[in-house]
C-alpha cells in the first residue's frame, strides 16, 4: 500500500504570553493534527493542510517563535499504519458524544419535546459533525454511525413538527 | 497596477479579487505564481506569508485588506466574516453561509483551473452576495 504523505510542523514559541501559545495549539486541534510530541505536530498533506499549516507557521513567528513545515514519510509501512489508526482513533470520542446527543434529540421528540428547541440542538449537532468530519482524515468507523444517528433524529423532528403544526392547524 | 498571488485560489484569494477589482483598483492586473520566487517584479503581494495584505493575528487576508484600505461598507464587513470563515474554518462568526461558499468556490477551483477565468467567474458570485447582503443590510 501507498504509504501516506505527511506534513510535520516542528515550532517552538515563548511561554510568555501565554495566549500565543495557546492559539497554535487550539488551531491544530482544530485541523485535527497529532502531537508525536511537544512542538511537533503531524497532518496528513492536502492542499488545505498545507494552507493551514503555512498560515501558522506565520503566526508563531509573528508570536516571536520559530517553525519549520517538512513533508515525511514514516521509515515504515507499520509506522504508517500506527499513525493513520491514531489519527482515526483520535476522532472516535467526538463522534461517541455526537452520537449520544443525535440519539437523545431523537427520544425528545418522539416524548413531545418543544419543536422549536430541537430544530436548535438539531442543528448544532449537524454543524459539530461536519466539523468533525473535516477533520476526520482517514473514515473512522463511527463516523456512519454518528451520520446514521443524525439522519434519524432529523427524521424524528421533522415527524413531530409535521404532527404538531397538523394538531396546531399552523401548518404550511 | 500589477497585483500577484498563489495559484490554485480558494474563498479568502477569489475575495480579495473580487475586492480589489470593485473597490480598491478598477484598472488591476492579476499574475499567479507557482512559488513566491516566480513572483513578478513590483507587484502587490497578497495571501502570501509574510506579505502585508496577507494572514495577521486571527484574520485573514480579506479582513486585512479592509483594515488596510479602511473600508468600511458594512456589507462589506458581513462578507468578510463569510470569507473568515470558509477560510479559516474556526467558525468564529458561525456564518452558515461560508460552508456553501466553501464547497462552491472549491468546486469552480476544480472546473476552472485558469485563476483569471476563476475569479471572473467568483467575481459574479460575490456581487450577488454582496447584492443580497445589501439588501437586509441597508
Amino acid at each position: 500500500m501507498e504509504k501516506t504523505r505527511w506534513l510535520v510542523l516542528i515550532y517552538r514559541i515563548p511561554r510568555e504570553p501565554s495566549r500565543y501559545r495557546v492559539a497554535v495549539w487550539r488551531k491544530l486541534k482544530t485541523l485535527g493534527a497529532l502531537y508525536l510530541q511537544d512542538g511537533v505536530a503531524v497532518l496528513p498533506e492536502d492542499a488545505v493542510t498545507r494552507e493551514q499549516l503555512e498560515w501558522l507557521q506565520v503566526r508563531v513567528r509573528e508570536a516571536g517563535g520559530e517553525a519549520t513545515i517538512w513533508e515525511a514519510r514514516p521509515n515504515t509501512t507499520a509506522e504508517d499504519t500506527e499513525l493513520v489508526e491514531a489519527f482515526r482513533s483520535s476522532r472516535e470520542s467526538a463522534y461517541q458524544v455526537l452520537i449520544a446527543e443525535a440519539e437523545r434529540i431523537r427520544r425528545k421528540a418522539e416524548l413531545g419535546a418543544e419543536n422549536a428547541r430541537l430544530w436548535e440542538q438539531l442543528a448544532k449537532a449537524e454543524r459539530e459533525f461536519r466539523a468533525e468530519r473535516r477533520r476526520d482524515y482517514f473514515r473512522s468507523p463511527l463516523r456512519k454511525q454518528a451520520a446514521d444517528a443524525l439522519k434519524d433524529a432529523r427524521e424524528a423532528v421533522r415527524e413531530q413538527g409535521k404532527a404538531e403544526g397538523l394538531g396546531a392547524g399552523s401548518g404550511g | 497596477m500589477l497585483w500577484a498571488t498563489r495559484r490554485g485560489c480558494h474563498v479568502d484569494r477569489t475575495a480579495c479579487i473580487w475586492l480589489i477589482r470593485r473597490f480598491v483598483d478598477g484598472e488591476a492586473v492579476f499574475a499567479f505564481f507557482r512559488d513566491v520566487a516566480e513572483a513578478p517584479e513590483g507587484a502587490e503581494l497578497f495571501d502570501v506569508a509574510g506579505a502585508r495584505l496577507s494572514h495577521h493575528g486571527d484574520d485573514c487576508s480579506f479582513e486585512t485588506f479592509l483594515k488596510e484600505y479602511d473600508l468600511q461598507d458594512p456589507v462589506l464587513l458581513e462578507i468578510a466574516e463569510i470569507v473568515h470563515d470558509a477560510d479559516l474554518m474556526d467558525e468564529k462568526y458561525g456564518r452558515p453561509e461560508s460552508e456553501g461558499l466553501d464547497a462552491i468556490v472549491r468546486g469552480m477551483q476544480l472546473a476552472l483551473p485558469d485563476d483569471e477565468v476563476l475569479t471572473r467567474h467568483t467575481d459574479a458570485l460575490y456581487d450577488g452576495l454582496y447584492a443580497y447582503l445589501g439588501r437586509e443590510v441597508l
